[in-house]
């Protein structure tokens, strides 16, 4: 917060969305309201804003590479010229809004902060704003990859016109594009109606408030829904499911080191890449597998749905399940009863899944080796860059007790030593935002990078 | 070492007169005649000054939302400016009225260039490339360039040139095009995948050099087409300058002044001269028109004055500004040194004597 008081630096919003989102009510609003802002606005040469003519002022969006054909570096030539003119002027502006084409790719426009050095001194990217017509983006969401990129590459997001349609489709919509872009918050608008404080001054792009947006979008998506741990003693269990809509599902058996919510997490990991191994059928009748690198996929027929389970060593052990507990009901008995679980939670459902843009969120503790991490990152930029279109994170290095904050856009960042962990514990938080990403892969390689 | 400059410190440069613009001073151009001096402040009026005095002449209405180029005719009797409201106006000096207003064809004309001997000049906004004769009319439009023009710069004459149509140079992403007013087509094209910024043609018209954003220097030969690049700036390069006998070009693109030798093989395979001294970057850079001075400005408030031809290499005189200095003009005599700075105070300095 402190540097976003002495940063002298103007701030710049980008405003993105398809025609006819709501843009320009959204521009007419920012500018009328009393809000004792001098606000620019930098459009495409034929924009519709028709507001007082001093503070508008066109741009031909005129892209390009900045280095030998990378996309990843492409940049908007027409607003290093135009903000560098304006930013002459002693009666600066305060803020400075940008509205790209209904079918501009946002991306130039963020590289743009990154790599130019007047632009970088003089502003700071302060959000990327995306309107989202609520009734016509699933017309345009499947086939115009511009608008996966405008919903991806946003901080904030206007789930606009609500009124035109039923609130399921909204809820449907609303979690949609959370999936996609776990980052962003999500607002759902009338006529562009937005309190003006939650989309200018955000510091969508301050690394002091990186990962500060929404605790819960660190909260990584796991492949199940159910967790709980039981203390068995060695023999026979038998695990019951109740009838229900799937023909299968996945589960997992892993041993813990403790019966507790502690035990449950430090094997979350394990649970997750379990989840991502090949599926062994298992009948009912059936034992099940116990351990790493051994995903049961439960048949769920004929009924009754029993399964075996051959505890060889007492302990504490973690039962995962592909689908929540109210699904199936998931009992599990011995002869002398039916055991509660020590512990059990109910993991964040699995969203409705846009097939290609998705964000991968990893929580990790311990500390990493910077070495192996810049390595790590250096090939995952090389090769995926063009895919990754927005990333942030809080690392814990080894030697420093300080946190490390970074975050980008495509293959350029921005990072540095952030404040001392202080009293809270020192972990690391990453998130992508991409298109394609292997959530497994980038997982395992972020773990990979622990000293 | 004889013949050194007996001088031990850095001697102060002192200012003759001075004049108020009120706001960042985008460019300063002494009249050819080197009788008046024009400032285009960013926003506000243009002020014709008198050269010797400081007195303000005419104030010329500014061009709505701001001014963004002026130049001067061949003859002094007009000066051009253009701005932020499209339009190209040309001023009778002597009087300070408006001669005409022309339609520079996109919202920003960016550039304002009168041809060093004839009374053409050249504008260009946006995509477009419009040449006028001095009463304002039109001469030709070009078709629009592939994306926005970045600067414009007229071939000097050379003694040599019989009877020839001018040339112009235009940057834009992709390089540099040369023109003339008889076809609406380039004569020459020299291509960068890159964008260029600024072009400053050598003396002798036989170099184009341009400043890039992506943090390099080019050197055409145009006699060939060759491209030598020098690489390896800091930041993008927006200021360069050639010494009067066409061999060495000075450069920013950084806190450093670099100066590149193209006499014998250079600059390709050449170390460059590099001059540290500013703390922050280097803003301008201009060589005396005559002389051997090298006047650099920076953003750090400093105006220096070198002989980069001599050791040691160390300012010969400087001067220091409370604000970012940002421009940069030598009287045509070169007694002159007319500076400017982010909030608009210009300041003129008398030249010490050559030594």
């Amino acid at each position: 917060m402190t540097t976003e008081v002495n940063d002298p630096r103007v701030p710049v919003t980008v405003l993105t969305g398809f025609l006819g989102s709501g843009k320009t009510t959204l521009l007419n609003r920012i500018l009328t309201e009393n809000h004792g802002k001098r606000i620019a606005v930098i459009e495409n040469e034929f924009g519709e804003v028709g507001v007082d003519q001093e503070l508008v002022i066109g741009a031909e969006e005129e892209i390009f590479e900045m280095n030998n054909g990378c996309i990843c570096c492409t940049v908007r030539g027409d607003l290093i010229r135009v903000l560098g003119t304006l930013m002459k002027r002693r009666d600066r502006f305060d803020y400075i809004l940008i509205e790209t084409t209904g079918l501009a790719d946002p991306g130039p426009v963020a590289q743009t902060f990154f790599v130019d050095d007047e632009m970088q001194s003089l502003l700071r990217l302060d959000g990327i704003v995306t309107l989202v017509d609520a009734k016509h983006i699933w017309q345009h969401i499947d086939d115009a990859k511009e608008a996966k990129e405008q919903i991806a590459f946003a901080d904030v997001l206007l789930l606009n016109k609500v009124d035109l349609v039923p609130p399921s489709e909204v809820d449907r919509l609303h979690a949609h594009v959370e999936a996609m872009n776990r980052n962003a918050k999500v607002y759902r608008t009338e006529n562009a109606q937005v309190n003006l404080g939650e989309i200018l001054d955000i510091g969508g792009f301050n690394l002091d408030r990186a990962l500060d947006v929404d605790p819960a979008f660190m909260e990584p998506e796991y492949p199940f829904e159910w967790g709980a741990v039981f203390e068995l003693d060695a023999g026979e269990h038998e695990l019951t499911l109740a009838a229900g809509p799937d023909a299968t599902m996945n589960l997992v058996v892993l041993p813990l080191d403790e019966a507790s919510r502690a035990g449950l997490d430090a094997k979350l990991m394990d649970a997750v890449l379990t989840f991502s191994d090949v599926e062994r059928a298992v009948n009912p009748g059936e034992a099940l597998h116990i351990g790493r690198d051994r995903l049961n996929q439960l048949t769920l027929e004929p009924r009754p749905l029993s399964f075996t389970l051959t505890i060889e060593q007492p302990g504490a052990y973690g039962i995962f399940t592909e689908h929540t507990k109210s699904e199936y009901s998931p009992v599990l008995r011995v002869p002398a009863g039916t055991l509660t679980p020590v512990y059990e939670h109910a993991f964040k459902p699995d969203h409705e899944h846009d097939k290609e843009v998705t964000s991968v969120g990893i929580t990790l503790d311990g500390a990493l080796d910077e070495k192996k991490l810049n390595a790590w990152l250096g090939v995952v930029l090389r090769t995926k860059g063009t895919d990754i279109f927005r990333m942030k994170g809080i690392l814990n290095l080894k030697g420093s007790d300080s946190r490390f904050v970074f975050q980008g856009v495509h293959m350029l960042f921005d990072g540095r030593p952030d404040r001392p962990w202080g009293t809270e514990r020192p972990h690391n938080s990453l998130i992508f935002i991409g298109r394609n990403l292997d959530r497994t892969a980038l997982t395992e390689g972020f773990r990979l990078c622990l000293a | 070492m004889p013949g050194l400059i007996k001088r031990k410190n850095t001697g102060e440069l002192t200012y003759r007169w001075q004049v108020e613009a009120g706001d960042h001073i985008h460019a300063l151009r002494w009249s050819p005649d080197g009788g008046m001096l024009a400032v285009a402040p960013a926003s506000g009026p243009t002020v014709v000054a008198a050269g010797a005095t400081g007195a303000v002449m005419h104030q010329l209405p500014g061009h709505g939302f701001g001014t963004l180029s002026i130049a001067w005719g061949p003859d002094s009797s007009v000066l051009a400016s253009s701005g932020q409201d499209g339009i190209i106006r040309i001023w009778d000096s002597a009087t300070g009225a408006q001669r005409c207003a022309l339609e520079g064809g996109a919202a920003w004309v960016e550039h304002v260039v009168f041809a060093p001997d004839k009374p053409l000049l050249a504008s260009a906004a946006g995509r477009q490339l419009k040449v006028w004769d001095s009463a304002g009319h039109l001469v030709r439009a070009y078709p629009p360039h592939p994306s926005a023009i970045t600067d414009v710069q007229w071939r000097p004459p050379q003694p040599s040139d019989s009877n020839t149509t001018p040339v112009l140079a235009t940057s834009a992403y992709g390089g540099v095009r040369l023109w003339n007013t008889e076809q609406p087509e380039p004569l020459q094209r020299y291509e960068w995948k890159g964008s260029t910024l600024v072009i400053a043609w050598s003396p002798d018209a036989r170099h184009i050099a341009t400043g890039d954003q992506d943090s390099t220097v080019h050197f055409w030969i145009m006699a060939t087409g060759q491209d030598l690049q020098m690489w390896g700036y800091p930041t993008k390069v927006r200021e360069l300058s050639w010494d009067p006998l066409a061999r060495y070009l000075a450069t920013g693109g950084g806190k450093d002044i670099t100066i590149w030798d193209t006499g014998g093989k250079g600059p390709e395979g050449t170390r460059p001269l590099q001059l540290r001294t500013h703390e922050e970057f280097v803003s301008a850079v201009a060589y005396q028109h005559h002389g051997p001075l090298l006047a650099s400005a920076s953003t750090d408030g400093r105006v220096l004055l070198w002989h980069p031809g001599r050791q040691p290499r160390r300012p010969l005189a400087e001067y220091r500004y409370d604000e970012e200095v940002v421009a940069l003009a030598w009287s045509p005599d070169d007694r002159l040194l007319a500076t400017g700075t982010e909030n608009g105070l210009v300041r003129v300095f008398e030249t010490p004597p050559p030594g």
